[in-house]
């Protein structure tokens, strides 16, 4: 029997992988997919709890916008990731701790 | 155990397997592959919490969309880039520092406690749609269902993400162009 | 102030006028005028007083020196026989050596230094004569001695004179000390220090009386036991000045002084003042203190005489010779002959002084022979000298007149003084019993021993043939020595005339009716006869001095030497009985330690404990430094430092690193999170 438990223990697996993702990985694209996961995660979240919202469907609504927010998001983070390549020549977000001049 | 039962768990494993191998593996190309393959393990995971449409929408959106501009992204990189990228691919999996270690297996083991903790009791509005019997039923049409409640209930908040999309349009295309003088 | 006493001040401050003249004038040859006009001038005025006041009126002046409350203390001059006695001899001893200093002292370099002090001591020792007062008498008695030092040390460049000058200073200042008790003694006991009120015919020290042990005079009283410690305290001062054994050892080194000097003040007049001293307080001693004086004189008489008998220095010998004389001078006053003692005084005043003047004489000429040869032997040393008896024939002939003065030769006024002191001592032994019988025949022995010795020093210079040594052997005795000048000679000649008997006696050989005792005696016990002994006892002596002259001729001029140097008894004379070694370690090392331990402490006690505040000042000044700059300065400091740590702390977080942001506020929310579950439980 599948429980909404199931679907948060899993939801809560891949946030925690995802984040690990953003914390340790030394590449800003895959930080970016890190991120990508986590909302990912949040997304499912939503949606299991939608399931017993038939009056307003809000959980599946709310996934939707999700959805499209993160593709807004992640064609913005590229676009900032070249600026910054172009910049520092590097996308190891270690490499990068210098303020604006 | 049901097929329901297996199939809920193959499509897990999968995901949270192939989400692990993603954030592990050097090579970014195999990693995006695999971010790839949870996608869609995810995208099914929705349709046994009976949200097709937003599956659909997910490997749509998500796969078609976001995944594509990922890999052309890394792959029309000019080639220093890539070099840089493909740099440390000295081992196969790249040794994870133990403070990120440690914050998300916290996070992680948090979380689940978390979970299971709400499994004991369950909230009172899940109880109560149980008992009245207002949630989504499998033989609902729920596209149908979306539509009406995006244009009336939720229509503001769809044309403030229309205006949203268009802007992140716009920016990312200005600080992505090209300046004369570089 | 009658015409006597004007001379007598004349005679005392004319030689003081040179001397500070001298000293204000500084370098110029003036002072030698000075010092020889003032000494002629008190010459002069001494005659003049002697003719007014020998034999006649004692003559005494006296003026207020100063008033306390209603005590008046007066000072004054005393003139009666024995103070003209001793202010005539001492300018006619004076004035021949001044004269004699013109040529002796001619060449060296800061003789108006020598003329200044000169003219001091003849000031002061006249002042001593006379004067009527113990204390003023006193500050005489220091002065004499301060000349002294001045004088002997006048070559203050060699480190011997140097050091012998200050060994005449302090042991005349131990003499000093019992001067300054006895004058003490005196005034508790009698309320006055005037000489004449004292010791004058029927003074008050005659009139106290010592009943059953208290010395009782008027109202005041003390036990009997302090008139004979008063008698013993002035005796000390004597025994200093005058060189009695213990406290002769000064005399023998004082001759690193100019030979001028050694015949002035350590034979003739200076040591002279002990013995002055104890006349004039004559009537002060009891019998204990009498006996002492007796002893005292008889062990420095023989000592003196022992220790001439082989030393090397001419000098030396008459040293010895002066001390062994002053002995014999004691002696007479400790058996009561005061007169026969002052009478001893002058003539030894006389042959002395020719005999130290001899000596200079052969010693400046000794010394330019070894300029002239370019050798090297000590001037002073008797081996290197002989057969100057043709070189210096004058010389010779005082010195040899001299000698058999002191002797006691007849013919001499050294015979007849020699001869009324043994006499007198043989009667006075004689009457009484017990060991003090021994000190007559002691006496006789001493006149032996001078006998000898004398005529050693006369045979060994002026007999037999020079004995200069030089590298191969002795000095070619065809030489040439110069007799000495005319300077030299006239004084010396003067003199040794007077040491024959025509001065003193109409005849030579008989020792009643010598004016001179006569005129001292009254007042003091003298015999009129002395029977057997009179004839008796100065054939003897007579026939004992030419045994023994010429046993020494034998000796010394005969060369057929037969004593053995190395022999204990001649080494203990040599070495004048090693009791300066003695005096060296009993005395000296202990006091120069405790010097250097008062030193020590000063230094390191004393100026320690100031100097330990003042460090303990800094060491505090210090801490409050550390304090300030460690501790208070330190907690502003700290705060500071706080404040920039922290600061370090937390820029620590701002790493500029997207990812070290992300960790933080991950971790922040994990434990909002573990608050949360926590407080749900």
């Amino acid at each position: 029997m599948i429980t909404l438990t199931h679907f948060l223990a899993v939801s809560a697996c891949l946030f925690a992988i995802g984040l690990f993702a953003v914390l340790v990985r030394r590449n800003a694209i895959l930080v970016l997919v890190g991120i990508e996961l986590m909302i990912n995660a949040a997304i499912l979240n939503l949606v299991a709890f939608g399931r017993y919202d038939a009056q307003f469907y809000g959980g599946q609504v709310f996934a939707l916008f999700a959805i499209v927010l993160a593709a807004a998001a992640v064609a913005v983070a590229l676009a900032i990731i070249l600026n910054v390549y172009q910049q520092y020549n590097t996308i190891d977000p270690n490499e990068i701790q210098d303020l604006k001049e | 155990m049901t097929l329901q039962a297996f199939l809920f768990y193959l499509l897990a494993t999968i995901a949270i397997g192939s989400a692990l191998c993603m954030v592990t593996l050097r090579n970014m190309a195999r990693s995006l592959f695999l971010f790839f393959v949870v996608l869609f393990a995810v995208a099914g995971l929705y349709i046994f919490a009976l949200a097709d449409f937003i599956a659909i929408t997910q490997i749509m959106v998500y796969v078609g969309g976001v995944l594509v501009l990922l890999l052309f992204a890394f792959m029309l990189s000019n080639k220093t880039l890539l070099n840089e990228l493909s740099a440390g691919t000295r081992h196969f999996v790249s040794l994870p520092a133990w403070q990120g270690l440690l914050i998300s297996g916290t996070f992680l083991t948090l979380m689940i406690y978390a979970v299971t903790s709400l499994g004991r009791y369950e909230p009172s509005w899940i109880a109560r749609a149980q008992e009245q019997a207002t949630t989504i039923a499998v033989t609902d049409n729920t596209v149908e269902q979306l539509g009406i409640h995006l244009m009336t209930r939720f229509v503001l908040a769809f044309e403030v993400v229309s205006v949203m999309i268009m802007m992140a349009l716009v920016g990312a295309a200005h600080l992505a162009r090209k300046e004369p003088n570089r | 102030m009658t015409y006597p006493i004007l001379a007598t001040l004349v005679a005392v401050l004319s030689p003081l006028g040179a001397f500070l003249l001298s000293a204000l004038m500084g370098r110029r040859s003036v002072s030698r005028v000075l010092s020889i006009a003032s000494i002629a001038g008190s010459l002069l005025a001494a005659i003049y007083v002697f003719g007014q006041v020998w034999e006649q009126d004692i003559l005494h002046a006296q003026w207020t020196w100063f008033t306390i409350g209603e005590y008046q203390m007066r000072v004054g001059i005393l003139l009666d026989n024995l103070s003209v006695v001793m202010l005539l001899l001492v300018p006619l001893i004076a004035l021949p050596v001044h004269i004699y200093s013109v040529a002796y002292m001619a060449g060296d370099p800061g003789t108006h230094r020598y003329w200044m002090y000169l003219s001091l001591f003849c000031s002061a020792m006249l002042g001593l004569v006379v004067s009527d007062n113990l204390l003023v008498m006193y500050v005489f008695w220091e002065l004499v001695g301060f000349a002294s030092y001045l004088l002997i040390g006048y070559w203050f460049t060699k480190e011997s004179a140097a050091r012998a000058n200050m060994k005449a200073f302090i042991i005349n200042r131990i003499g000093d000390v019992g001067f300054l008790v006895g004058i003490g003694l005196v005034y508790a006991q009698f309320g006055s220090l005037d000489v004449r009120y004292l010791f004058g015919e029927g003074g008050a020290v005659t009139q106290a009386l010592v009943p059953d042990g208290i010395w009782q005079f008027e109202d005041h009283s003390l036990p009997a036991v302090w008139l004979t410690a008063t008698g013993m305290a002035f005796f000390l001062g004597a025994m200093a000045k005058s060189a009695q054994f213990p406290l002769h050892v000064w005399l023998a080194d004082a001759m690193e002084g100019p030979t001028a000097v050694s015949s002035l003040i350590h034979a003739a007049t200076m040591v002279a003042a002990g013995v002055y001293l104890l006349a004039r307080l004559f009537s002060l001693f009891d019998a204990n203190v009498l006996t002492i004086v007796a002893w005292v004189g008889t062990a420095t008489a023989l000592l003196g005489a022992f220790f001439a008998l082989t030393q090397h220095d001419i000098k030396k010998i008459l040293a010895f010779s002066t001390v062994s004389q002053l002995g014999l001078m004691m002696v007479a006053i400790g058996t009561g002959h005061v007169a026969i003692a002052m009478f001893y005084l002058v003539v030894h005043a006389f042959f002395k002084c020719v005999l130290f003047l001899g000596a200079g004489a052969v010693i400046r000429e000794m010394a330019r022979l070894r300029d002239r040869y370019r050798l090297a032997f000590d001037p002073q040393d008797i081996r290197a000298m002989g057969g100057l008896g043709k070189r210096m024939p004058i010389t010779a002939a005082s010195m040899g007149v001299a000698a058999l003065a002191l002797a006691g030769i007849p013919l001499t006024a050294g015979y007849l003084s020699k001869d009324l002191l043994l006499v007198s001592v043989f009667k006075w032994g004689l009457q009484r019993d017990g060991l003090v019988t021994l000190i007559p025949f002691l006496l006789i022995a001493v006149s032996g021993m001078t006998t000898f010795y004398i005529a050693r020093c006369i045979f060994k210079v002026f007999f037999g043939k020079l004995r200069v040594r030089v590298s191969q052997g002795y000095l070619d005795t065809r030489v040439h020595v110069d007799a000495a000048p005319k300077s030299l000679l006239i004084p010396m000649a003067i003199l040794a005339l007077a040491a024959l008997f025509p001065l003193f006696s109409r005849q030579p050989l008989h020792i009643d009716d010598l004016w001179l005792v006569n005129g001292l005696a009254a007042g003091t016990v003298s015999e009129a006869s002395f029977g057997v002994l009179h004839s008796l006892l100065p054939v003897f002596t007579t026939a004992l001095s030419a045994a023994l002259a010429l046993l020494a001729w034998r000796w010394y001029v005969r060369g057929r030497y037969q004593a053995d140097p190395s022999q204990w008894l001649y080494r203990l004379s040599l070495n004048q009985g090693y009791l300066d070694a003695a005096y060296q370690t009993i005395f000296v090392r202990p006091f120069i330690a405790l010097g250097r331990a008062a030193k020590a402490f000063d230094t390191h006690v004393v100026d320690g404990a100031v100097s330990g505040v003042a460090n303990a000042g800094r060491k505090l000044a210090a801490a409050a430094g550390w304090w300030d700059f460690r501790v208070v300065d330190g907690l502003v400091r700290l705060v500071g430092k706080t404040a920039s740590w922290l600061g370090n702390v937390f820029r620590r977080s701002q790493t500029g690193r997207v990812q070290y942001y992300m960790y933080l506020m991950v971790f922040a929310v994990l434990l909002v999170l573990i608050y949360h579950l926590v407080n749900q439980g």
